[in-house]
């Protein structure tokens, strides 16, 4: 199911990290290979020695105006700033499309934390007279993808999805279901996140900052699809193709190699991308230890939606007819195997 | 056996429920049958500097009831009222015994989740103190499914939908296609949620809490009252479960998810937007309208929303909607946000086992707005097969579930 017939294509992307705001400067930095990651202010933690992915090229003033910028969250920023970009990369205008047939499905793994501790800090220090109801709203983590639906128009299925370092994933499993039952003509999907201090001081506190939270980072991947034959008839270039998509929620004490055996596919992979924590599972890696690696979270952090800008890197990774898998896990589960191929040819 | 695409329907074999209004399926249903409000006084923190402060609590819960004092020390308040009704459901099911761990998923629906304990941490921190960090454990809605899937072992498909008031709606939605798509022989769906100090400081500050209990539909209505609780359904292919001998207590036909694109939290004020969604649940279930004998609105007590999903009805059944009861759950739960749509999914397939519809609560007098049948008369027997759940939330994030009885509407 979910495109393992190559019907599902991907016609848009884009990125906003810590790698630059665009595609191009994505590409640079997968090209460079070179971390983007700074140092956490020491203000932050009251210490030195811990980076983060912050996206500090970011300016949501280049994009729209900043009366208009302030009614948003950082997250919903960057998902609605990310899906105008994405939806440009595609060839589409809201104008001429069907609002209702165009949806979208997020990640979202921190989305309204930011919102959520200024709402409740104001109340801690200042009492019930010191609320501040606008901040309320977007401390729902569907800010994002609602946000950007109500400013794009988008009217179609709009979800959002939280499941730790897979939410990209997650939804991105969503979207392509939507488009192969019918209920969408155009999903855009991916995460986006956003970093802030709290988070920082949070991960300290429970001592992740030298575990799973080494080098969050923040932004958003988009991806736009639709079916072969909406893109074709439309003359949209065709960037890539998704292939099969495999998960598990958990590796069963005991039975885990039945589980990973779950997550194999039959086609032979040029490349791989690893998202999440899926390299600490060597189960899950096994067989593509000689290929060729993809693991943008070194370059840009890692965050729990960051998939989606793992997953935009793979496609601009992949040449013309060749294979790409896409691999996301999480300490405790989920795991996703994507299949990808890029370019418009169909390999068989 | 790995899952196959379901060819027919898609089951419920097992129910779940805790919250203010039972901490079971028995006792749920007798509040429901009896008319019992669990709407009252609140108890787990400070609510006197708030204009609105009562709300359905769960009251007398200790988790070491539940859970060993070690597994209760790792969830959080909304991961225990999960893990309690996940666990109903599923010994109600039995469907663990007869597929691969790997064959059975989690898709659950999640809101504030652990931020009452999270708010716990900030506040110490912000006082200087050294706030313990298990607070935050679960702060991320996340951590609910997970658990789920570690304690019962269910290791298909784990996600988590936070789309606020709509969450748990579409994650059932969603849990019945990974049935029909072939991912899955069985899902384990619903959503839960417990109150917090962000979601009650929130709404008061949004001046949408009524001072008393809410009273949907009804004229004076002043708002919501916010509540808390888990529910969960276990879903399976219909051919599967009789395969099994399963017992059935009806099925999920079809939903529909829509985004308004209109207010991050006003509804379109017409209706036109809820009626579209509720309408494609319609159309995907196979059904026509005049098929669905009743149902169970998002209901808020809000002035504007009550009388959206009054309009909204009109849209979608003509003048067939005074013959169409609009009956509100939430007077009796609260508004249980992650884990409302779930709560009244579960609310409506109990309904519609019992062969009744349920009243809507708290009635203060005719709103001239509000001119369908609400049921503030009370309970009513009824022989409906079909009902549609609606859930609506901020983003304007829509859902509409079909729930068909047992036996019912061929």
């Amino acid at each position: 199911m979910s495109g393992a017939n190559n019907d599902i294509v991907i016609t848009g992307l884009a990125a906003i990290s810590a790698g630059g705001v665009g595609i191009a400067q994505l590409r640079e930095t997968l090209e460079q290979g070179k971390s983007m990651l700074t140092p956490v202010p020491t203000e932050i933690l009251g210490k030195e020695g811990h980076l983060w992915g912050k996206a500090s090229g970011f300016r949501a003033g280049d994009f729209i105006p900043p009366l208009k910028a302030r009614k948003f969250d950082r997250c919903s920023l960057f998902a609605t700033i990310a899906a105008a970009m994405a939806m440009e990369n595609a060839g589409l205008q809201m104008s001429s499309l069907d609002p209702e047939r165009v949806g979208i499905a997020l990640g979202c793994g921190f989305g309204g934390i930011g919102n959520s501790e200024e709402f409740l800090r104001c109340y801690f220090q200042k009492g019930a007279d010191g609320l501040i109801p606008m901040l309320f709203p977007n401390t729902v983590p569907n800010a994002p993808a609602s946000n950007a639906s109500i400013e794009h128009g988008f009217k179609g299925p709009n979800v959002t999805q939280v499941q730790r370092f897979c939410s990209a994933e997650s939804a991105f499993l969503m979207a392509c279901r939507f488009i192969e039952e019918g209920r969408a003509d155009i999903m855009l999907t991916g995460g986006a996140d956003d970093l802030n201090a709290i988070m920082i001081q949070g991960f300290n506190s429970l001592g992740q900052l030298h575990s799973h939270a080494t080098g969050f980072g923040e932004g958003s991947g988009i991806l736009v699809l639709e079916r072969r034959e909406h893109a074709l008839r439309r003359g949209a270039a065709i960037i890539g193709s998704v292939g099969e998509i495999r998960t598990i929620g958990y590796l069963l004490p005991g039975r885990e190699p039945e589980g990973i055996a779950r997550l194999k596919g039959d086609t032979a992979p040029d490349i791989v991308s690893i998202s999440g924590t899926a390299a600490d599972f060597p189960l899950l890696l096994e067989g593509t230890e000689e290929l060729p690696r993809l693991e943008v979270g070194k370059l840009v952090g890692r965050s729990l939606a960051m998939g989606g800008v793992a997953m935009v890197a793979l496609l601009l990774t992949l040449g013309d007819g060749k294979r790409g898998l896409h691999l996301a896990a999480s300490p405790q589960g989920p795991f996703f195997a994507i299949d990808f191929s890029g370019g418009p040819s169909v390999r068989s | 056996m790995r899952p196959s695409a379901a060819k027919g329907k898609i089951a419920i074999t097992g129910l779940g429920i805790f919250s203010a209004a039972g901490k079971n399926r028995i006792s749920f249903t007798e509040s429901l049958l009896k008319g019992k409000c669990a709407i009252g006084p609140v108890d787990l923190f400070d609510v006197s500097p708030f204009t609105g402060r009562i709300a359905a609590q769960v009251k007398d819960f200790d988790p070491l009831d539940y859970f060993d004092r070690r597994t209760a020390a790792r969830l959080m308040r909304a991961d225990q009222f999960a893990l309690i009704a996940a666990g109903e459901a599923l010994e109600m099911s039995g469907a663990r015994s007869h597929y691969s761990p790997y064959d059975i998923g989690v898709s659950m629906g999640a809101g504030a989740a652990g931020m009452y304990h999270g708010e716990l941490w900030l506040e110490g921190v912000l006082r200087g103190e050294r706030s313990h960090p298990s607070l935050l454990r679960g702060i991320l809605p996340d951590h609910t499914a997970t658990s789920i899937a570690g304690h019962f072992g269910l290791c298909g498909y784990q996600g988590s939908i936070t789309t606020a008031c709509s969450s748990s709606a579409t994650a059932i939605g969603w849990g019945a296609d990974l049935i029909a798509s072939g991912r899955l022989s069985a899902c384990l769906c619903g959503g839960t949620d417990a109150l917090s100090l962000l979601t009650f400081a929130g709404f008061n500050s949004l001046k949408v809490i009524d001072t008393e209990p809410c009273s949907p539909f009804s004229l004076g209505r002043q708002g919501i009252s916010l509540g808390e609780g888990a529910a969960f359904l276990v879903l399976e292919d219909e051919a599967h479960a009789q395969a099994r001998n399963a017992r059935i207590y009806g099925c999920i036909p079809g939903y529909a998810i829509a985004g308004e694109a209109h207010h991050m939290t006003a509804p379109e004020p017409t209706g036109r937007e809820a009626a579209r969604v509720m309408r494609s649940a319609i159309e995907a279930a196979g059904i026509s309208p005049d098929q669905v004998g009743w149902v169970n609105a998002h209901g808020t007590g809000t002035p504007l929303n009550d009388v959206v999903e009054s309009k909204a009805m009109r849209l979608v059944f003509g003048d067939h909607a005074d013959s169409v009861p609009l009956i509100s759950t939430k007077a009796m739960t609260g508004h249980c946000l992650g884990a409302a749509g779930a709560i009244e999914i579960v609310a409506t397939a109990l309904a519609l086992n019992a062969g009744v519809i349920p009243g809507t609560l708290n009635f203060r007098g005719e709103d001239p707005e509000c001119d369908l049948d609400y049921g503030h008369a009370g309970i009513r027997e009824s022989a409906a097969a079909i009902a549609l759940s609606n859930s609506f939330a901020f983003g304007g994030n829509t859902t509409s579930v079909v729930i068909q009885g047992p036996g019912g509407g061929d």
